[in-house]
Order: structure tokens, then C-alpha cells, then sequence
């Protein structure tokens, strides 16, 4: 066989196994989209593809909590991904340009705190917030201030990426007159783009699909969950019968603006991940 | 345009390495200085400290008069080129050059203006829309200068600005960086690992090694009069020949005796070794390759050495010799007046002989190092 042939064949058995793959990964989002428009039933039933379809579920999630549960979700993710961002960014900025005593056993003290799992903190912090009135129906900036509280912590990626950007850059916007909040605004910023947007990703996505802790916090209130809390308890054994077409549709339009926001800025995510890494 | 003025200026790093110690220069107003001297010998440092970008450890640095130790960078009124350019990656050449002024909130049609006037000065006008990465070495290194030329700067700081050049484009820019300073008139100091530079750019040359001065002077006075060993050899190239001699006194007079050679020194020579008391002894003696005069045949005074490398040089020949003290010599030949004969005779190996006259002698001290008429 040629070297095009032998080429031609290898192609081929990788997409073949890249497509089965995909097929496999795809199947449980297409079974959820489908049921989503199930009508003829609203509880588990052992078919995929509806027998009549319709948007009443849709509808009928307007009726419930659900847009309470999705605007809690989305303000605590909007402003974490805001805080912690800036946070993150500031911090990463700091540890790489600024050379000061403590920084290096600073670094590895956050590295060593950040190997606990979360959840060993959240008694404590559960007692913390109930005394700041800040569980239940105010779970949502109780929830915020949690995922902001530590954010500092996680600035190795993006400390790693502002390392690759020489120096002399920021001497050089020092010399024609910028303060360091410039340089890391106009010059730092616009070069870590990729950085940026996988910070305010990642920073979104934490609290989009948080679970656990926004459970314990908003502690049964309704007023207080968030969508994936929100929905679960719809999978409950006396609720699942009645809700399980409603939470589908919900779970469509908790996936959707991910979706989006992955689908168009995939290109500077990936580059994210990998930059810190490999820019030379 | 300002004078610059470094009192007893340290910098202490803080693992204690010192890589300046009490560095004494004054500047003055639109005079070009060049700091020179090999790897680590604390040139950029002392040029950083002059920017703001390394704290003075100790001692003052005065811009026109004011103590600015503890002034930002931007507050101390200079430009600095650096050896990698550092420009923007983001930012068009225009915007490179516009950074300073919008950050001073200059208005945009005066911007325009100068960012336009230094663009045509650097001829890079066709270039003002495109990013640095468009860019060859040589017209990033002149947007690096049009940035600093915009600001008017008091004082004009270059760090081994062509350092990241090809050959042939830091000749083409080192004549273009002598224009420039003559149109902007005013004051300079540039960094440079590289003799040539140092020697062609500057007014004075403060010769640097391991965080001391060496040497200040004049380009001409530093290779005239070098007042120690290092200085001699790292000005000029090829650089300078040393060879073990012995310094005789005779009655009032002094001569140099090497290889059987007996050199009695000028009247000048003389003068300065007696005013200085020194008596006979051993010395290294030292005499430039330009200075050596190669014969073909054996003469009265004249050192027998032997031929190791011949190197074409095109207009001359560099002869690298071995002397029967095994000192290394090397010699500088203009080609044009060589016979064919002669040119087959300076073979490996074969034999050949060197003159120099007095005049060109450097006499030093082995174990000081330095200069016993120079200095």
C-alpha cells in the first residue's frame, strides 16, 4: 500500500471512530431535547421520540419557580464571572510583574490551600452566612460572596500566560507614562485576550452549575435555589411523574446560553487553556 | 535636553550582589555617552537606574539640577529605546508611536502631527498602519526610536539598540542613529556591548567592568591612552597585542627590551617614567595591530615571530603570530602593496618579522594592570 493509500485509510478509521464517539456523546443531549417537546405525557416513559410534540413544557416552566431559579443562577454568574475575573486578573498581574517579600511562600501557601477539597469549608461557611442573614431566600449573595471569597486562588493559568509577555513591555509603557493600572489595561489585557475570555468562562461556569453548595445554602427556601437545585428536586420520587418533560425543557435553556457563549468563543478558550503553557 | 549628573550611585541587589559600586558621571546637556563593557559589568543596570526601572541602592542621580532617586519613570522626563524593541503587539505603528502622547492627553490633531514628523524623519511613514509583526528588525528598531523621539524627552536612553541586528543593518543604522542625534540635539546616553558602536557614536565612552568605571574619556583618548589592561584590550579591533617585556632604566633614560629588542622610549615616555620614579622591571607591553609594522626580513630591532593563521580580510590581511616568548601577536597588513612573493611567503609557519616605533607603545604593569605613562 502507498504512503497516500496507508494515509487515506488511517483518515478514514479515525473520523469512522471520531463519529461513533460523538454519536455516543451526543445521544443523552438529543434524548433530552426530545422529551422536551414530549406533551402527550409529562412523567418518564420508555420512548425517545415524542408522540405529539408541542412547547407546552416551555410554557408551563413560566408557571412555576423556574424564572425565579434562572434569574438567581444568572445574577450570581454574571457577577461572579465579573469579581472574579477582575480579582483573578489583578492577582495573576501582581504575581508575575510585582516582586515583593512573600511572594513566592504566598504562591505555594494558595497552592497547598487549594489542593482541600471546597466542601470540608461549608458547615462553617453555611454558619457564616446564616449569621449575615444570607441563607434561604438570600442565598443568592450568599452564594456570590462564597465563589468570590477564594477567587484569588485560582491565578496559575492566567499568571502563567501575563509570565510570557516580556517585561520590557511593561518598562517600556512605564517609560512613555502609563500607571501600572494602565499597563495592565492596555497593554496586558488586549495581548491575553484568550486569558480573558477562558477567566470569565470558567468564572461563569462555576456558579451556572453549581449544586452542592447552593443546596446547602438556600436550605429548601424556593426564593433561594438555583436552577440545577431547582430542577432536581423536580426528579424527586413524588414530583418526578408530573415534572420530568418540564425539567427536560429546563434543562435545554440552562444548556443553551453555555452553548452559545462556548460556540463562539471556542477558538479563544482553547487557546486559554494551552497558552499559559506554550506561548513562547 | 538636560545634564545628568550619578554621585557615588550604588545598586545592591537583594541576594547582596553588588552590580554597580559607586558610579561617578556627569552628562552634559546634549552630549552622547556611551556605557560599554562586556556582559555584566553594570552598564544597563546603570542605565535602568538613570530610567527609574532599578532602584538606586545608594548615592544621587540628578536630571537638570533635580535629584529624581525616587521619581517614577514617567516623571523623570526621558525616552529609552530598548534592545527588543518592545513595542506594542496590539497597537499599529501610528498608535505605538501615539501611546506616550495620548497618555499625557496630548490633543489628537497635534498627536497626528508629530507622530507624522517622526515617521517621516525615521522613514517609516508608509508603515504607520501596520502592526509590529509586519515589520522587519530594522524598521521595528525605528519605530522604537520614532516612540521615544514623539515625547521631547529631556534625556534620550538606549539600551543595545542594534544588538538584535544583522551586520550589515547596524552599520546602516548607526550612521542613521549619528543623523538622528544631530536632528534631535539633545542628550544621549546609549548602551552597547560592542567597541565599534561605542567608538563611533559616542562624545565620551565610560568603559565599564564587573560594576566599576574604568575609563572615561573621548573615543580618541581611550584608544590613544588606555589607562589599563582591560581598556586596552576590549577598545579596538582586532584588539591589542600584549607581550612580556622587561622596562630597562640607563642613566636618565629609559628603554623597553623584548625578544633580544632593545626599544629606547620618547622623550614624553621618558619624562612621565621619571616623574612617576619608576625603576627598571618586568612589564607588559602593549601595541595595537594597526601599529606594527611586518617585514619580510631580518632587521636590527626587529622581533622574529612565527606565522599561525593567515586571515584574508579583503583591503588588508590579519596575521595571527606566535613570538619565541609564545606571545600571541597579531598583526594588521594592507594587501595593496604586497608583491606576489610576499603574499606566498605568508604561509603557516613560515617566518616573518615585526617593528613598532615608541610612540605606539603601552607600557603596563603586570600585577596592577595599569598603566605606567597613561592614566
Amino acid at each position: 500500500m502507498g504512503l497516500k493509500a496507508s494515509r487515506a485509510v488511517t483518515n478514514t478509521a479515525i473520523h469512522v471512530l471520531l463519529i461513533v464517539i460523538s454519536i455516543i456523546w451526543l445521544i443523552p443531549f438529543v434524548c433530552i431535547v426530545l422529551q422536551s417537546f414530549r406533551v402527550e405525557n409529562s412523567g418518564q416513559v420508555g420512548y425517545v421520540l415524542p408522540k405529539i410534540w408541542g412547547t407546552d413544557n416551555y410554557v408551563n416552566l413560566f408557571q412555576t419557580d423556574f424564572p425565579r431559579w434562572y434569574t438567581n443562577t444568572f445574577i450570581a454568574a454574571i457577577i461572579t464571572a465579573i469579581l472574579q475575573t477582575v480579582i483573578v486578573l489583578c492577582m495573576s498581574y501582581t504575581l508575575s510583574r510585582f516582586r515583593f517579600k512573600m511572594r513566592q511562600p504566598l504562591m505555594k501557601f494558595m497552592l497547598i490551600l487549594g489542593m482541600f477539597p471546597g466542601m470540608l469549608s461549608m458547615i462553617i461557611l453555611y454558619r457564616v452566612l446564616k449569621d449575615l442573614g444570607l441563607t434561604q431566600e438570600n442565598a443568592t449573595p450568599g452564594l456570590i460572596l462564597v465563589y468570590v471569597a477564594s477567587s484569588g486562588m485560582g491565578y496559575y493559568v492566567s499568571k502563567g500566560f501575563f509570565d510570557t509577555i516580556p517585561m520590557s513591555l511593561d518598562e517600556a509603557a512605564r517609560i512613555d507614562g502609563a500607571t501600572r493600572a494602565q499597563i495592565l489595561y492596555k497593554i496586558i489585557l488586549p495581548l491575553s485576550k484568550p486569558i480573558v475570555i477562558y477567566t470569565v468562562l470558567t468564572a461563569f461556569m462555576g456558579p451556572w452549575g453549581d449544586y452542592v453548595f447552593a443546596r446547602y445554602i438556600a436550605f429548601g427556601a424556593s426564593a433561594g435555589k438555583n436552577v440545577a437545585v431547582g430542577l432536581y428536586d423536580w426528579l424527586s420520587k413524588d414530583q418526578i411523574s408530573n415534572n420530568y418533560t418540564m425539567f427536560c425543557a429546563g434543562g435545554v435553556l440552562v444548556a443553551l446560553p453555555v452553548t452559545i457563549l462556548f460556540m463562539f468563543l471556542q477558538k479563544y478558550y482553547v487557546e486559554g487553556v494551552t497558552g499559559g503553557a506554550v506561548k513562547g | 535636553m538636560a545634564s545628568v549628573k550619578l554621585t557615588d550611585v550604588k545598586k545592591i541587589y537583594d541576594n547582596k550582589v553588588t552590580a554597580v559600586h559607586d558610579f561617578n558621571l556627569e552628562i552634559k546637556d546634549k552630549e552622547f555617552v556611551v556605557f560599554v563593557g562586556p556582559s555584566g559589568c553594570g552598564k544597563s543596570t546603570t542605565l535602568r537606574m538613570i530610567a527609574g526601572l532599578e532602584d538606586i541602592s545608594a548615592g544621587t542621580l540628578e536630571i537638570d539640577g533635580e535629584v529624581v532617586n525616587d521619581l517614577q519613570p514617567k516623571d523623570r522626563d526621558i525616552a529609552m529605546v530598548f534592545q527588543n524593541y518592545a513595542l506594542y503587539p496590539h497597537m499599529t505603528v501610528y498608535d505605538n508611536i501615539a501611546f506616550s502622547l495620548r497618555l499625557k492627553k496630548v490633543p489628537e490633531d497635534e498627536v497626528y502631527e508629530r507622530v507624522t514628523n517622526a515617521a517621516q524623519i525615521l522613514g517609516i511613514t508608509e508603515y504607520l498602519t501596520r502592526k509590529p509583526r509586519a515589520l522587519s528588525g530594522g524598521q521595528r528598531q525605528r519605530v522604537a526610536i520614532g516612540r521615544a523621539m514623539v515625547r521631547n524627552a529631556k534625556v534620550f536612553l538606549m539600551d543595545e539598540p542594534l544588538s538584535n541586528l544583522d551586520a550589515k543593518l547596524r552599520n546602516q543604522m548607526r550612521a542613521e542613529i549619528i543623523l538622528l542625534r544631530q536632528k534631535l540635539d539633545t542628550t544621549f546616553i546609549y548602551v552597547t556591548h560592542d567597541q565599534t558602536e561605542a567608538m563611533t557614536l559616542g562624545d565620551r565612552i565610560v568603559i565599564m567592568k564587573d560594576g566599576y568605571i574604568e575609563q572615561v574619556g573621548t573615543p580618541q583618548e581611550v584608544f590613544d591612552t588606555p589607562v589599563n589592561l582591560f581598556v586596552a584590550g576590549f577598545i579596538g579591533s582586532p584588539q591589542m597585542n600584549f607581550l612580556k617585556a622587561k622596562l630597562v632604566q640607563e642613566g636618565t633614560g629609559y628603554s623597553v627590551e623584548i625578544l633580544g629588542a632593545k626599544i629606547p622610549l620618547n622623550a614624553d615616555q621618558v619624562s612621565v617614567l621619571s616623574r612617576k620614579n619608576i625603576r627598571s622591571q618586568e612589564i607588559i607591553l602593549g601595541v595595537r595591530p594597526e601599529h606594527t609594522t611586518v617585514l619580510f626580513e631580518k632587521a636590527e630591532g626587529a622581533i622574529e615571530c612565527t606565522i599561525d593563521v593567515n586571515e584574508m580580510m579583503g583591503s588588508e590581511l590579519h596575521l595571527h603570530l606566535s613570538s619565541a616568548n609564545d606571545d600571541k601577536i597579531i598583526v594588521r597588513l594592507p594587501t595593496v602593496d604586497l608583491t606576489k612573493e610576499q603574499r606566498k611567503s605568508l604561509a603557516y609557519g613560515n617566518r616573518m618579522y615585526i617593528t613598532f616605533p615608541a610612540k605606539v607603545m603601552h607600557l603596563f604593569d603586570p600585577e596592577t594592570e595599569r598603566s605606567l605613562i597613561d592614566g
